[in-house]
């Protein structure tokens, strides 16, 4: 297998606790996911984030975790997962793992003597401080429930930092231990056999006075150490994917020289693909890639519509999230933080070609696409749950009791399942929309099959193209002799579209999800209409390239 | 000529077409041509058909029908600068036929085709003689042929039989002949060889059947076939040699062949079961001409592709092929020795189980049926690589045999389909 197979892979993310639920407690566990694999490799994924695993209090679904080495009881055993993480190595599927290297749980062992034991063997292990007023340049990232990034400790009488909630308290990396620590908890899991790591909350790990405390270069130095070791140690095809909720150019520095991760997630793409649709124009989507350096070429950017957390609007401007609020969530309770906690189907207003264009961009635009658990059957949401549960809710397998997910005592579910009458599991399941060849899991099935047909949309260059409709994308992606050219239509109407493709004259354009020859491209600007949010995904095919042949072609008939 | 009846816009209307039937008057033979963007074969073809039935019959008056659908390379104009007696006709195909054209040549076929019959109908034809106008190869002998045994009452459906070499035609040899066969009960060697001959009283009877749907990407043919047989007119084979096309626009890749002419032997499975599901057994039917057997010659093949691409479908389309094929199908195919491809063997009873179950799959819609009909093509690649390695060295009688084995398989299997449909 090549080092680089990340570069064309599509992700899932899926939350075990919310997947299946094998032994019948309420709770997703290791096991239902296990049982679950052969769904995944059909849908034609290639690697599955795991979120949050471990022993966890589970104040923040997971990310607050309590014990580095152990699996979360309600979701199985250390044995559970290696039979899992097995399992999916049997079927070609690659696992990775959430791990949050910046802060624990305030319930974790080394929390818990560092409080206790100022001077012992985790003392350092925490950034302490006797008064709340350094690094006051640091923003508030959780500002609808936290004051401060300081919280005042009673039993060691003082204050420890917290970039996120007060009960996630910042691991101190300036400590040379808590390094080697945190190395040997990836290295316990990688030696299981682990594809990787998506690590949280990077930007955060180092604190400096009179700077905003991310970003740091000692952070960068930290993160290149990690990846060497772990390079050194498990051959190089293990990868690091980066969480780091910043602009671009802020994320290029992650990369390194093509030594620290492997991959980050291009965080502003997401809104600006919503804003693109809304307001049925390219130019906010055509816009970020003006902003987004070139990245060495071992790396890749990660590419999403929608994920566990809110719809993250840290990366529009305040005007622009404005309008977001406005177009996407008039409920107010849909508002969290600086995001909107809706699911992908309910932000499109359960419209299936809007969902269809979204995922269109997903697969073509640069990057590795991860796909959120539960939209490729377009799930709702349940916006009136606390936090951002409603985006968490069971995974919807069957119109059986707590759709197909659990046996259990409907009481007895870590989250209701969602039942209202549009996105109902009733009416939004797996069983149903495998047997429905148009159902709009199986269109996902049909595009991920067809991305996979050419490496250019995971790993070719993107040149955007400038039609005179300005509800019209088009653009360009090569890789070797591949092109493609994608054209989308933004808007809800029927859009005719002239595009330059002189550099491609006598190119012969193979629609790839129809297998549709199209004419050739001639001297004229290359006409189409495209119906509302349609799209096409064409390889332009050299006129003189002869197709390898059978021999039999001529007079098959 | 006086009795030329051409429009300066070619896009006939009702008015139109009526004026060219009330000039040209009755035409007991017609000639209909089907055309799309053919503006370098038609002319050669209509002045050999049309010179081809004057030849034959003297003195009955002849006239052209053309159903275009919508030509931009001058075709219809000219056809109709020949001045030979015709009308002509436009119309309306799926855009996506235009765009990417049929394996037929035909955007719009089933309405071309209708629309013919309509306008010979009402020219009083009672032969009728339809030419592919990018097939250059014909000759005055084909139009006599297929006409005569028309004209002398003895059969209403005459289909060509082409002289082809063993290896052509792996479509219509291992997939559509023995479905047909199967499910017609009647061994016709090539249904969709485009050109045929009808016989006015079969027209009218089509053209009245409630049967036939109208949209243009039905394969009607295969529907004129299946009604022809089970409501009793006489059909048969005319043996005309080899045929040659000349066509920029007929597509040549084979997933796109394979998935429309299966596609279209299923969709009519489905709608059509009545004229199917009883019959049983199969007989020849009658044929005119000189039989010839395939040319034998040996032809560059590539065994190892084929087999590899089988290979490949093993590996990346099982997932799809569960839904479609029956466990021990499945089980059957996915036993297949792939380890040499020299020797390669695809027992035809397995070949004709797993295309039932594509059609059973496609009757059910056990997945998007586009997907179904691709999945096929692997599958359909296997095979033919089967029938090459089993056939190389052997001659053209044994080549026979072997291709009438498949068609006798799928006889034999039929009941299977049928329990299940």
């Amino acid at each position: 297998m090549p080092n680089d197979w990340y570069k064309d892979a599509i992700f899932y993310e899926v939350h075990v606790k919310a997947f299946s639920d094998a032994d019948g407690n309420g709770v997703g566990d290791f096991a239902g996911l296990t049982q679950r694999l052969d769904y995944l490799r059909d849908l034609g994924v290639d690697c599955l984030w795991i979120l949050p695993m471990y022993p966890s209090p589970l104040r923040d679904d997971g990310y607050d975790i309590a014990d580095f080495y152990g699996i979360h009881p309600g979701y199985g055993t250390v044995r559970d997962f290696q039979n899992f993480l097995d399992a999916a190595h049997a079927r070609g599927l690659r696992v990775i793992a959430d791990l949050v290297m910046n802060h624990t749980s305030d319930q974790h062992p080394w929390f818990q003597s560092s409080r206790a034991e100022p001077t012992g063997a985790y003392g350092d292990h925490y950034v302490w401080s006797p008064t709340d007023r350094r690094y006051e340049d640091a923003r508030i990232i959780f500002m609808d429930t936290e004051k401060s990034n300081w919280t005042h400790d009673p039993v060691r009488h003082e204050y420890y930092w917290h970039r996120f909630f007060s009960h996630q308290p910042d691991l101190n990396y300036d400590n040379p231990a808590v390094r080697k620590a945190m190395l040997d908890v990836m290295r316990f899991w990688l030696d299981r056999g682990l594809d990787g790591f998506r690590c949280d909350a990077v930007p955060y790990l180092i604190e400096r006075e009179g700077t905003i405390c991310e970003n740091l270069p000692e952070t960068h130095t930290i993160l290149k150490e990690f990846r060497r070791v772990i390079d050194r140690e498990y051959g190089g095809d293990r990868v690091l994917l980066a969480e780091a909720n910043q602009w671009p150019e802020d994320v290029r520095p992650y990369f390194g020289d093509g030594d620290e991760f492997h991959m980050a997630f291009h965080f502003p793409l997401m809104p600006r693909i919503y804003m693109s649709i809304r307001r049925e124009e390219r130019l906010p989507l055509v816009d970020i890639y003006t902003h987004t350096p070139p990245i060495p070429p071992t790396c890749q950017w990660c590419i999403f519509l929608r994920n566990h957390d809110e719809l993250t609007l840290e990366m529009v401007t305040s005007e622009e999230r404005d309008y977001m609020y406005y177009a996407y969530a008039q409920d107010p309770q849909a508002k969290l933080n600086l995001g909107i906690r809706r699911r992908l189907a309910p932000l499109m207003d359960n419209d299936r070609r809007r969902i269809e264009l979204l995922n269109c961009l997903l697969f073509t635009l640069p990057g590795s696409p991860v796909i959120y658990y539960g939209d490729e059957i377009g799930m709702g949401d349940n916006i009136y749950l606390g936090d951002r549960d409603g985006v968490r809710t069971p995974m919807q397998w069957t119109r059986d009791r707590n759709a197909g997910f659990s046996t259990a005592d409907e009481g007895r579910l870590y989250l209701p399942v969602i039942a209202d009458p549009v996105y109902g599991y009733q009416a939004v399941n797996v069983e149903a929309q495998t047997k429905q060849p148009t159902s709009l899991l199986n269109t996902m099935k049909r595009l991920i099959a067809v991305r996979k047909r050419s490496r250019a949309f995971g790993r070719g260059t993107i040149e955007f193209l400038h039609p005179v409709n300005p509800s019209v994308l088009a653009f360009i992606r090569e890789h070797g002799d591949d092109t493609i050219l994608v054209v989308a239509n933004l808007s809800g109407r029927s859009q005719p579209v002239s595009l330059d493709l002189a550099r491609y004259r006598g190119a012969v354009p193979m629609e790839l999800l129809g297998g549709t020859r199209f004419p050739p491209v001639g001297e004229q600007p290359y006409f189409l209409s495209l119906g509302p949010h349609g799209f096409y995904w064409f390889r332009l095919e050299p006129r003189d390239r002869r197709p390898q042949r059978y021999g039999i072609e001529d007079a098959a008939i | 000529m006086t009795d030329v009846a051409i429009q300066a816009d070619p896009v006939a209307s009702v008015a139109t077409v009526d004026a060219d039937v009330q000039r040209l008057g009755s035409r007991p033979i017609v000639l209909a041509l089907l055309t799309y963007n053919n503006v370098a074969t038609v002319p050669a073809v209509a002045q050999t058909g049309y010179r081809g039935l004057s030849r034959s019959f003297p003195d009955v008056p002849l006239a052209i029908v053309n159903a275009d659908a919508g030509s931009s390379d001058g075709t219809t104009e000219r056809l109709a600068a020949l001045g030979l007696p015709a009308t002509l006709t436009r119309h309306e195909s799926p855009l996506i036929e235009l765009t990417a054209v049929p394996f037929h040549g035909v955007p719009g076929r089933g309405v071309a085709l209708r629309l013919a019959l309509q306008t010979t109908r009402r020219l009083g034809a009672r032969a009728i003689v339809l030419l592919e106008a990018d097939v250059t190869s014909v000759t005055d002998e084909w139009l006599e042929r297929l006409a005569r045994p028309v004209w002398e009452d003895k059969a209403d459906l005459v289909l060509p039989a082409y002289a082809r070499h063993r290896y052509d035609g792996t479509i219509t040899n291992l997939l559509l002949a023995p479905l047909v066969r199967a499910l017609y009960g009647r061994r016709l060697r090539q249904p969709l060889a485009g050109a045929l001959a009808m016989s006015g009283r079969l027209a009218e009877h089509l053209l009245l059947h409630p049967g036939w749907r109208w949209t243009g990407r039905d394969l009607a043919d295969l529907w004129v076939i299946g009604t022809a047989i089970a409501d009793g007119f006489a059909v048969w084979e005319a043996w005309l040699g080899p045929r040659r096309v000349e066509s920029r626009t007929r597509t040549t890749d084979l997933p796109t062949m394979v998935a429309q002419t299966l596609g279209g032997v299923f969709a009519l499975m489905d709608r059509h079961a009545d004229l199917w599901r009883q019959v049983r057994g199969s007989e020849p039917v009658p044929a005119i001409g000189t039989t010839t057997t395939p040319r034998t010659e040996p032809i560059d093949i590539d065994v190892d592709r084929l087999v590899g691409a089988f290979r490949l479908g093993m590996r990346d389309l099982a997932g799809i092929w569960e839904h479609i094929l029956a466990p021990e199908t499945l089980g059957d195919i996915l036993s297949l020795d792939v380890g040499d491809a020299a020797r390669f063997r695809f027992p035809d009873e397995l070949w004709a189980r797993a295309v039932y179950d594509f059609a059973l799959g496609h009757h059910y819609s056990v997945v998007h049926r586009e997907h179904l009909l691709r999945s096929l093509v692997p599958l359909y690649l296997g095979r033919t690589a089967a029938f090459v390695v089993a056939t190389r060295e052997a001659d053209a009688a044994a080549t026979e045999a072997a291709l009438e084995a498949v068609g006798a398989a799928f006889e034999r299997q039929k009941p299977y389909l049928v329990e299940r449909w």
